[in-house]
């Protein structure tokens, strides 16, 4: 019983990651129809680079604002060069190919620059575990849950209660009548992948001290988060973060009672029950389709 | 025309979709104050105009004019900020945001710089004011208003920018007969206050009760034009909707 | 084919069947060989990718599910080559039902994600599976045996060579057929392609399964190629690999397949040669530099679009130099190859080498001289048997959240007439033409078909039931030519299945020669015989919608519905039309006719129904209903405010 909590607390933390990298699927589908396939790859980056700063002496603290910086230059980086010109020439094949390159191309350069091998990132937390309700939390976890609600709160302050984020939320409602409003949709666009891979580097230095960091950590969670966007519907916030959590629990428990090789499974079967039962997840309307 | 100020001049304006080309070269002038209408049946190209004067489409050919700037092919985002709101078919107000948000951001402009700030929030209680509806729903979103609201709101929304020229584009559309008569009230109401307008409607009766001027497009061209009085009771007009005109 | 093609290709089979007798080095002769498997492998993506238009990240995975299931079964059970090739090729066409099942719902982004997560899965299952598979320890084959002889390096090239060219002429005649033209269909416009009777789920469903049974051949000979496999090559980088070959050798072609393949084994290889790599590599610069030249003399581009490559090509060439290895940096040279195609290359090296010198594209080539019409036109008679009231809507409810589209609507269409279906802009007519071919389900009353009802019954259902339609927007496809468009149209006379097409049955050239016969004729029919081997893009406006309505034809329909067929049209265009949608009338054919041309409303209809806000306001013969108050009103709007 004792080993079940544990497994449920550090299925909720390792979901809300699931839920601020869906987050950001979310952030860059409703403004453009698009989104990065190379998000795992912005976590990954904004992990790996945090851990260079804090071995060069940076305090953990201080260090998640620079992060947080990187990994907005880096979203605008991949909306410049991958997505801009595919929404231009309207082909969805495009940001499709171009995303996943630039994903397999930051994967390689994070190779080259910190080796194939998985690096210890040091945990500013103690690392000794608390005690709650009968079970082991260790002080990261807590940490975990808590960054990632804080960091969707300040999304949803800014969208809801500056000019700026109006702006953005009115994009996705409608681009063209957002235009006829004097605001520039590429913009938007450009500043909403920043904001998605802001907050993908964020999720990465948050997980990082809980698990391996190497350039192969981004991939498959980015799949896995894709599939906790679509479980909790690309529409709704409160989807994705239900949604991580039953997916983050479903693979604790499967990699403890199952085997670990398998823990990966339940997510990626879960993604494919739900598009084929309910394309539109649990919580997503589903679109009618005008002719 | 006497020699007015011309807001918006559309000069020998051809455009169309791809392939499909709907308008052949019309040309329209908005004097200051004045409220111009743009009547015709479906397919006659007047919605494709609205669209080619605020750049949701770029034109073929031809020139516009907002307050002696050319404007066409510009991006909608630019003609906004040089004063031209656009209520555009449809209504298509932000439903997921609330009708003060809608307000809101159709100053966005004012409220970032692009355009003379002015009193925001003054003009926002004063557009609620001459919305009663709306100052009833200012914290409902907008997608569970009803047609003639969010048509309201679209109207409000447009003026908001406190634009020199605004574009009603088809505001009747879909709307119950009394509230089309609510919506040309409106439009008195604006006009009074000397907003400069240019009507696109599918209701020419209704048009040209509230317009000074009006111009007909018949497949992409304009068919006839002249004082809205005028027009009112000329025959081509009706025969332009219905066919059985004499020349067909 | 045509002659000079054909002789190419026998050539090249030749010179591949030669290819080991004058090499002797087992190296090349290993090399091409998987130049060939691969190539097997992207004739099967092709479909997919270049013909559905869908991105697919799940083919190694099912490359991996065939190279297992030959190498479990030579391992487990000893089988012998015929069956482990034949149970690869089985197995993995069910994984790839399997995988279609959930990807068919969805397109796009969607898929895309939903294949990746298939092929992971696979990979895992692979790796943990190891009481099966042998885990990560891999299986060991050997060269299989033939006929009781033990096939060599050179026999099994071979063996792989026949393989290729098979798979080379079935994928040629699937793609020709009719389902190759459905799978065409599926990506131009899905709406258009239910509504002609072909299933856009179905077809994606055989597309996949087909490409899975050949990725399956694929992985199946591989296995053997390599004589061991193991998990992790069946991974993230295969699959993109696969992809860029797929759209850098170019789409739609098997040539490009064959490019692709050549490209992705020998890159890596390149890479790994340093030296050879900088030779290249600056040969490439040069290139690119001189076609900008030329280019721009030309004036087919400007300095400013061939900025990037030139400037890339120089920058590769210059890191060659620097660096001491490329192999660090594979994949991210992967990654801006890819970069590069997808916007700079889109139609693949194969597109490039014939729209650069101006090549046309080889048009299908014409395989009727003249089509046969005994007697008549190509048009069916509609039987006149039936109920005098062909389609009967009751009570109709649509309704979009708080919008009622359409308002308790009723409407009798009796047989053999032309019905106009009138009203301002946002009455509800086309919402009512969506209800009638099962693009919208209403949300309430009933509508039947000659005694049937059509509630609930999917769009491709309802049009090989017997309506038709066409499109307010024209929904043509538009990358196909006319009488391809025309043909999937006939899709439903044909009965011919995939064995049928590949082996080219008397059945299945039955059946294709009657479509071409028919096809013509229905072009014929619509003044369009001469434009029947133009790609229905480039046809001007007014002739798009004659196409749409001869392809509508070719469903042999007893109703057909027309949406604003005359928008968009001049007025001898309109002439033209109003006399062919009359003939189609004296076919006993019925036709519905929403239009705002008033005019032709009037002139052909024998009763008309006005529609606004949703509700119908008037009926009745068209002077009628020109005169009628409420119409009018509605129209032109009531008194002035």
């Amino acid at each position: 019983m004792q080993i079940l909590t544990q497994l449920i607390f550090s299925g909720i933390a390792l979901g809300m990651i699931y839920a601020v990298i869906a987050f950001g699927y979310q952030l860059t589908f409703a403004t453009s129809d698009t989104l990065n396939f190379g998000q795992g790859e912005a976590l990954m980056l904004g992990a790996l680079v945090g851990l260079t700063l804090v071995n060069l002496g940076l305090n953990y603290w201080l260090m998640i604002p620079l992060v947080c910086l990187f990994g907005a230059f880096q979203g605008a980086v991949v909306e410049r060069i991958g997505v801009r010109p595919a929404i231009k020439i309207k082909s969805e094949f495009g940001w499709i190919m171009s995303t996943i390159a630039l994903g397999i191309i930051f994967k390689n350069v994070a190779e080259n620059i910190w080796g194939r091998d998985d690096l210890k990132f040091p945990s500013p937390l103690p690392e000794s575990p608390l005690h709650f309700l009968g079970a082991n939390v260790l002080p990261m976890e807590v940490l975990v849950v808590v960054g990632a609600i804080l960091m969707m709160l300040a999304v949803e302050f800014f969208n809801r209660k500056t000019i700026y984020g109006k702006a953005v939320v009115a994009t996705f409602n409608d681009r063209d009548a957002a235009k006829l409003m004097g605001i520039n949709t590429g913009l938007v666009i450009t500043f909403s992948y920043a904001l998605s891979s802001l907050t993908a580097g964020f999720a990465g230095v948050l997980i990082a001290p809980l698990t391996l960091t190497g350039a192969t950590m981004g991939a498959v969670l980015g799949l896995k988060a894709f599939a906790v966007a679509i479980i909790g519907g690309l529409t709704s916030g409160m989807g994705i973060i239900v949604g991580g959590i039953i997916l983050g629990i479903a693979e604790t428990t499967t990699g403890f009672y199952l085997s670990t090789g398998y823990k990966d499974v339940p997510g990626l079967v879960l993604l494919l029950i739900v598009l084929a039962v309910r394309p539109q997840g649990i919580f997503g309307k589903s679109v009618i389709k005008k002719v | 025309m006497s020699a007015d100020t011309k807001m918006l001049t559309i000069t020998n304006l051809y455009a169309g979709y791809g392939k499909v080309q709907v308008l052949h070269g019309i040309s329209i002038d908005v004097s200051k104050g004045k409220v111009v209408t743009l009547i015709g049946s479906n397919g006659a190209g007047k919605t494709t105009t609205m669209r080619a004067v605020s750049g949701m489409i770029t034109p073929t050919a031809g020139e516009i004019t907002l307050n002696g700037k050319r404007i066409e092919g510009m991006e909608s985002y630019h003609i906004a900020k040089l004063g031209l709101a656009h209520s555009p078919e449809g209504r298509r107000v932000f439903a997921t945001m609330t009708v003060t948000d809608n307000l809101t951001l159709g100053a966005f402009p004012r409220l970032t710089g692009s355009r003379p700030k002015g009193d925001v929030a003054g003009d926002l209680e004063r557009a609620l004011e001459l919305f009663p509806r709306l100052k009833e729903r200012r914290m409902q979103l907008a997608g569970t208003l009803s047609g003639g609201e969010q048509q309201m709101l679209a109207m409000a929304r447009a003026v908001m920018l406190n634009p020199e020229v605004v574009l009603l584009d088809e505001p009747s559309m879909g709307l119950a007969p009394i509230l089309v008569a609510e919506v040309f009230r409106i439009i008195e109401r604006l006009k009074s206050e000397g907003v400069t307008m240019l009507l696109v409607e599918q209701f020419a009766a209704a048009a040209l009760g509230v317009a000074d001027y009006g111009y007909v497009l018949e497949n992409g061209r304009i068919s006839v034009h002249g004082p809205a009085d005028k027009l009112r009771n000329d025959p081509s007009v009706k025969a332009a909707y219905l066919g059985g005109g004499t020349s067909h | 084919m045509k002659r000079s093609h054909h002789l190419l290709a026998v050539v090249g089979v030749i010179a591949l069947l030669l290819f080991p007798l004058g090499v002797g080095n087992p190296y090349y002769i290993h090399l091409l060989e998987t130049i060939m498997i691969y190539a097997i492998l992207l004739f099967g993506l092709d479909i997919v990718v270049g013909y559905t238009g869908q991105v697919s990240l799940g083919h190694a995975g099912l490359f991996g599910v065939g190279a297992y299931t030959a190498g479990v079964l030579v391992i487990k059970l000893g089988a012998p080559l015929l069956v482990a090739l034949i149970a690869a090729i089985g197995v993995t066409a069910v994984f790839g039902a399997i995988l279609a099942l959930p990807a068919l719902r969805v397109t796009g982004p969607y898929l895309a994600m939903v294949t990746l997560a298939f092929g992971t899965i696979v990979q895992i299952l692979i790796n943990e599976m190891d009481w099966l598979t042998n885990g990560p320890m891999g299986i060991k084959l050997e060269k299989p045996s033939l006929l009781g002889h033990k096939l060599d390096e050179r026999e099994f090239f071979w063996l792989v060579a026949v393989l290729l060219v098979l798979s080379l002429i079935v994928v040629h005649r699937v793609l020709r057929s009719h389902l190759g033209r459905a799978f065409e269909a599926l990506r131009g416009s899905p709406v258009a392609s239910d509504c002609m009777g072909v299933s856009v789920y179905r077809y994606k469903v055989y597309a996949f399964v087909i490409s899975a049974g050949f990725a399956g051949l694929a992985g199946s000979l591989y296995a053997y190629s390599e004589q061991y496999i193991s998990p992790n090559s069946y991974n993230f980088e295969l699959t993109v690999l696969f992809l860029l070959a797929v759209i850098m050798g170019g789409r739609k072609s098997r040539i490009g397949s064959m490019v692709g393949a050549t490209i992705i084994v020998l890159l890596p290889k390149l890479l790994d040669d340093i030296e050879t790599f900088r030779y290249v590599s600056v040969a490439l610069a040069v290139l690119v530099i001189a076609t900008t030249v030329f280019g721009i003399q030309k004036g087919r581009v400007t300095a400013k679009q061939m900025a990037v490559p030139v400037v890339g090509s120089i920058a590769l060439a210059g890191l060659s130099f620097w660096l001491h290895t490329m192999t660090d940096w594979r994949l991210s040279i992967f990654g801006v190859i890819m970069l590069f195609v997808v916007y700079y290359l889109q139609d693949g090296i194969v597109g490039f080498v014939r729209s650069a010198p101006n090549l046309a594209k080889p048009k299908p080539e014409a395989q009727v001289a003249g089509a046969s019409l005994a007697g008549g036109d190509a048009v069916a008679t509609s039987a006149a048997s039936g109920s005098s009231e062909i389609l009967k809507a009751d009570g109709v409810l649509m309704q979009f959240g708080g919008l009622k589209a359409l308002n308790n609507v009723s409407l009798s269409i009796k047989r053999g007439t032309i019905h106009g279906l009138i009203g301002p802009n946002g009455s509800g007519k086309s919402t009512m033409m969506n209800v009638l071919t099962g693009i919208y389900q209403p949300t309430a009353g009933s509508v039947s078909f000659s005694g049937r009802s059509v509630v609930g019954c999917t769009s491709s259902d309802i049009a090989l039931s017997g309506i038709a339609r066409t499109f307010q927007n024209v929904q043509l496809f538009g990358e196909m030519t006319a009488l391809q468009n025309v043909q999937v149209g006939l899709h439903h006379t044909f009965d011919s299945n995939l064995l049928d097409v590949a082996v080219h049955t008397p059945r299945y050239r039955r059946e294709s020669k009657a479509a071409v016969d028919r096809a013509m004729g229905l072009l014929q029919f619509v003044g369009l015989a001469d434009l029947t081997f133009e790609e229905a893009r480039n046809l001007p406006y007014g002739k798009q919608r004659l196409l749409e309505i001869a392809r509508a034809l070719a469903l042999d329909p007893q109703l057909l519905l027309l949406d604003e067929p005359a928008a968009g049209l001049t007025a001898p265009d309109i002439k033209e039309l109003i006399s062919f949608i009359r003939k189609i009338r004296d076919h006993g054919i019925t036709v519905i006719l929403i239009e705002h041309h008033m005019d032709v409303v009037m002139s052909m209809c024998d009763t008309v129904s006005v529609l606004d806000f949703g509700q119908k306001i008037a009926e009745g013969a068209p002077a009628a209903v020109q005169a009628d108050e409420k119409v009018i009103e509605a129209y032109l709007g009531g008194t002035a405010a």
